[in-house]
């Protein structure tokens, strides 16, 4: 239970949201849709003085198109994205990634911003990110800066977010036409976080295959396996995958789901069946 | 029968899903203070002090209680089971530790405050000072001369040790065509039901009483226990069962918490509560199953088994009050299940280590051993390469050879298992699975079948225990206006078993179920009796109610005769009426027989039967043997259910992911009093044994630190991985309960552990997999292709 007290805050706008962050610093964690925060609180791993919520501040859930990227809202919650049609036609890869994550329940409060900022090496977000080549917005009081995925994602629960910034949006590119995609994830149980996950695209006539790797290691890996495919999809391209997967996964970690050896052979396995199968749904 | 054989839909069905239950969290009387317990984070520390100033300054706590005062008010915590009777070695555990704690979570101070919140914050700032001591984590380990020890004054680290014998094994070994031998390792898991532990302790210092509600499965043994550790009359305590969400064992008495909110209580004559968190119930909550079996078959070559040697080493955890380290005991006892092998050594070491002590989990040890035994046929079918079935089907225990005396002395009372096994090999269609599978092997899929054979044991009952015996009581009341009240010494943890006492009393009774009323688990208004375990409910409160109802039917017989003006034997009673034999119309209502003998006791119809329409009785299982002198054997199981199951799985060797594609039982517990309710009973043991064959692992590190505290790393199976079953039933009664009832409970559990170890070494023949280790995770599947692999397929 939670038996340290705290202050609630809950501002009404982006701005007073902000310069909350800025006056209580690392005293206060953010509330988003609370998924991950509440049950680290719960457990005791988390006791902060201070909780803002971002929950009453409108217009940080949407879901937009401008010109050939896809704008989505902070607080746009799992269920909407993986709903969402933009997102199905443009973007199925990140739809398929948000019908995974964690069940209904969760689906229905956890939002795309928490779950970024929060960069579990095992969540389903960060691999899509940055095989979709996502950008984030990242503002506080003074600055608002764009930050590409592959720079957001610094270490085991660690961003490029500087003390009182806040994450405010999702920028992800469309595909181009025709490309497959696919998204594919080792689980134990319903509901509970991946062992192994693999974001895939592969663009029409293998102008670009790559692929987001999570859980092998402290953060996602994005892994281009283009040049591997100058003659498609043949023996030497998966062996290629399968190489440059393991190669990504150095750092693989153990934990009561397997041992870096799992995770690593894993790798290769699910980032090979992930490109197979986004190869079969190019168009 | 109307009832009995029915599937009566359960009568608490629509109260519990509107949410309307009465479980003990929703019980809060004015003034309700609460408990929160300070527990060890050492798994073996000795408590040099502690320190409760800040913790007592804190704003709402009204006190706060350290081991000091309950070794001085209260005697050790009373065993569930007496272990110097069982040739076992016992401790004196009390209910906050003194001086050193053994487990991680181990009790060693509280605090009661106004709410649950400002309890726990101060439990948070109460100081222990502790030395950490050497832990104990691995059995074997523990075994050797030089291990650090749980308890010092034992001397070494076994808690009890049996060596059950039968003819000449060593004999046998040297006559046997072939021997086969390996390890089987189960691993520690547990039941997790979806409402922890709780109680509410409230005393009134004015009638010295005290009333304690508890999600329990036995409230009168649990009375015992209190009194006698609190060092009080048992008659000033009630205990109350209220609607329980799930108990599987793990609500056997007698945890710490449980005299130690009962003190508070009395001490502070205000009500209090505890309801434990979700990681407490994983951490302390009771543990099982860790078990390696180390086996050796001999064997001839048409199949036959003629020897067997096994040798059990329990991992129990820190001794304790609970019963669990008897589950050790009953694998030994259990082995070889349901096969008929003249020459055996079966030996028992169950040791002791700093992890959180048994306590009874659905099964309690027998699965275990059925387990062994399905490795072990799967594993001379193999050397002689007979088939699975054959094999054991040379091996059975037949039916007309029962009753049947097993290595340990156990009493099998009745069973078919020839019978069971061709009917689910029919149902899973064995015959033509060898097609199946190659054309999955087209598709580039591995599926594969495999056995598996349950002896599920049930009603336990042990010399000179408070809490294990094979007798129970009911009281069956006819009200004066017609309507039947039923109260019964076995309770029900959320299995509806009220619904079966209610079938039985209306059967016996002749009314109409909906006038039975069925009261439990209130140590004040229902008779003395053992609760519920080892699926004895409807063995011995079913038959208990049975006999109560049968009195009371005779003596209303008695008094409807003499109002129908004809003898007794020419009256019977069914549909609320007594009418004369053959001449239907002749008849007098239920409940004017009733109200004849309350309100005219002196007229001529009932004035030679004793008023009243009350009878109480006891019934004691006859297939229970506790004077080995003078009855020549000791048997403690009296009841014996089985299954025969089949499963295909499907198994991924690229990833070691493996998928129940089918699941078939055939079910035996004797007389089934409810289908429909025995059906939903084995669906969740069988989810549980996939739990256990798949998925449910409580994980310790070297420091004794339980590494899955919460549902994110201890992985129950949802109801999105639990595959569909298939259960049909056979009924062998039982010659020895009047209704010929077995008990349904604890099977179910079993039958995955096997037939999923024989589906995946069968899905994969062109390897020599050998699967031995629980859980089934893909990782170990994983690991165990890739060393078959590299030993390059079969040997």
């Amino acid at each position: 239970m939670i038996s340290k007290e705290y202050r609630f805050e809950a501002p009404r706008d982006l701005g007073q949201a902000l310069s909350l962050l800025e006056k209580y610093g690392d005293d206060a964690k953010v509330l988003a849709g609370g998924m991950s925060l509440v049950p680290t609180m719960t457990l005791g791993l988390v006791q902060p003085d201070v909780v803002i919520s971002l929950n009453h501040i409108p217009n940080l859930d949407y879901v937009r198109e401008e010109g050939n990227v896809l704008k989505i809202g902070a607080l746009t919650r799992h269920d909407t994205i993986r709903k969402n049609e933009l997102v199905k036609r443009h973007c199925p890869l990140l739809a398929e990634a948000a019908a995974c994550i964690g069940d209904v329940q969760i689906r229905h409060r956890g939002s795309i911003g928490g779950s970024i900022a929060h960069a579990d090496p095992a969540a389903d977000y960060p691999p899509v990110m940055l095989t979709l080549g996502a950008q984030f917005r990242l503002q506080r009081t003074k600055s608002d800066r764009t930050v590409p995925a592959s720079a957001f994602f610094r270490d085991l629960m660690q961003t490029a977010l500087e003390g009182a910034e806040l994450a405010t949006e999702i920028q992800v590119p469309k595909l181009p036409s025709g490309a497959g995609s696919a998204y594919l994830r080792l689980h134990r149980v319903e509901g509970n976080f991946a062992i192994v996950a693999a974001a895939a695209v592969v663009e029409k006539g293998f102008k670009s295959v790559r692929v987001g790797l999570a859980g092998v290691g402290p953060k996602a890996v994005l892994v281009d396996v283009t040049s591997r495919f100058k003659g498609g999809l043949d023996d030497a391209a998966v062996k290629g995958v399968r190489e440059d997967a393991a190669k990504a996964s150095v750092d693989a970690y153990g934990d009561l789901n397997g041992d870096a050896d799992y995770r690593r052979a894993m790798a290769q396995v699910y980032a090979e069946r992930a490109v197979r199968a986004a190869v079969s749904r190019v168009r | 029968m109307k009832y009995i054989g029915q599937s009566v839909p359960a009568l608490n069905n629509r109260q519990l899903a509107a949410g309307k239950g009465t479980f003990v969290a929703d019980i809060q009387p004015d003034g309700t203070l609460h408990m929160a317990v300070v527990r060890s984070p050492y798994a073996h520390a000795r408590i040099r002090g502690i320190d409760t100033k800040a913790a007592e300054a804190v704003p709402g706590v009204v006190y706060v209680i350290t081991g000091k005062e309950i070794r001085e008010n209260m005697n050790p915590i009373m065993e569930a089971y007496d272990t110097a009777a069982m040739g076992a070695k016992g401790v004196k555990w009390y209910a906050l530790c003194p001086e050193r704690a053994r487990f991680v979570g181990e009790a060693v101070a509280a605090v009661v405050a106004e709410d649950k919140w400002t309890a726990r914050k101060a439990a948070d700032l109460v100081d222990v000072d502790y030395e950490e001591l050497p832990v104990v984590h691995d059995p074997e380990e523990a075994m050797k001369p030089d291990s650090p020890l749980v308890e010092p004054e034992w001397g070494d680290n076994i808690l009890v040790t049996r060596d059950f014998r039968t003819g000449d094994v060593d004999q046998a070994f040297k006559e046997a065509d072939g021997t086969i031998s390996g390890v089987v390792k189960t691993q520690r898991y547990t039941g997790a039901a979806i409402e922890p532990r709780g109680y509410l302790a409230n005393y009134d210092p004015f009638q010295d009483l005290l009333t304690f509600w508890a999600s329990t499965q036995n409230p009168h043994p649990m009375r015992v226990f209190l009194a006698e550790t609190l060092g009080i009359p048992e008659t000033t305590i009630r205990v109350i069962q209220p609607h329980v969400g799930g108990g599987f064992g793990l609500k056997i008495p007698t945890f710490q918490e449980e005299p130690l909110l009962a003190y508070l209580a009395r001490k502070l004559a205000r009500p209090i509560k505890w309801i434990e968190e979700r990681t407490e119930n994983l951490l302390v909550g009771g543990h099982a199953r860790e078990e390696r079996l180390y086996y050796e078959a001999a064997y001839k070559q048409d199949g036959t088994v003629i020897g067997l040697r096994a040798k059990v080493i329990a991992d129990v955890g820190a001794p304790s009050a609970l019963c669990g380290w008897g589950q050790s005991f009953v694998t030994s006892y259990c082995i070889p299940t349901v096969y008929k092998i003249p020459n055996n050594r079966v030996q028992l070491f169950s040791v002791v280590t700093n992890k959180c002590p048994w306590n009874a989990y659905r099964g309690y040890g027998k699965e275990a051993a059925s387990f062994l035994m399905d490795r072990i046929m799967d594993g001379v079918a193999k050397a002689t390469g007979l088939g699975r079935p054959e094999v054991r089907l040379k091996n059975y225990i037949q039916p007309e050879e029962f009753p049947y005396s097993q290595v340990s002395g156990a009493m099998l009372d009745s069973g078919n298992y020839p019978k069971a096994l061709k009917r689910v090999l029919q149902m899973i269609d064995y015959e033509n699975f060898p097609k199946m599978q190659a054309e999955a092997r087209k598709q580039g899929r591995y599926i594969g079948l495999g056995i598996g054979q349950e002896l599920t044991p049930e009603g336990c009952s042990m010399p000179r225990s408070t809490l294990l015996s094979g007798y129970d009581g009911a009281t069956v009341r006819v009200n004066p206006s017609g309507q039947v009240t039923v109260l019964t010494g076995v309770t029900s943890p959320g299995s509806g078993n009220e619904t079966a006492m209610a079938q039985i009393a209306a059967d016996m009774l002749g009314v109409d179920i909906k006038l039975v009323k069925v009261i439990q688990g209130d140590t004040d208004t229902c008779p003395y009796g053992l609760g519920n375990y080892s699926s004895r409910s409807v063995i011995m409160g079913g038959s208990a109610v049975q006999m109560a109802a049968t009195e009371i039917r005779q003596k209303m017989l008695k008094v409807a005769a003499k109002m129908l003006e004809v003898g007794p034997d020419d009256v019977e009673v069914a549909d609320g009426k007594f009418s004369v034999k053959g001449a239907p119309t002749r008849f007098v209502l239920f409940k004017e027989v009733a109200s004849t003998v309350y309100r005219h006791c002196y007229g001529p119809e009932a004035c030679d039967v004793e008023p009243g329409l009350e009878s109480t009785r006891y019934f004691r299982h006859p297939n229970v043997y506790h004077q080995p002198e003078t009855q020549g054997r000791f048997s403690s199981y009296p009841s014996w259910p089985n299954q025969a199951v089949a499963c295909i799985a499907e198994v991924d060797p690229e990833t070691g992911v493996v998928k129940v594609l089918r699941y078939c039982a055939v079910h035996d517990s004797g007389v089934v009093v409810n289908p429909l309710m025995a059906e939903a009973n084995l669906h969740g043991g069988i989810v549980q044994g996939f739990g256990g064959a798949l998925y449910e692992h409580l994980v310790y590190d070297e420091a004794g630190q339980l590494k899955t505290t919460t549902f994110m790393d201890y992985t129950c199976p949802t109801a999105v991985d639990v595959p569909r079953m298939e259960v049909e039933h056979q009924e062998t009664p039982s010659p020895f309960t009047p209704l010929g009832t077995k008990g349904v409970g604890e099977s179910g559990v079993t039958g995955p552990l096997g037939s999923l170890c024989g589906a995946i070494e069968n899905a994969l023949p062109h390897l020599d997999l050998r699967l031995s280790e629980m859980p089934l995770t893909p990782h170990r599947v994983w690991r165990a292709v890739r060393e078959a692999q590299a030993h390059g397929g079969r040997a």
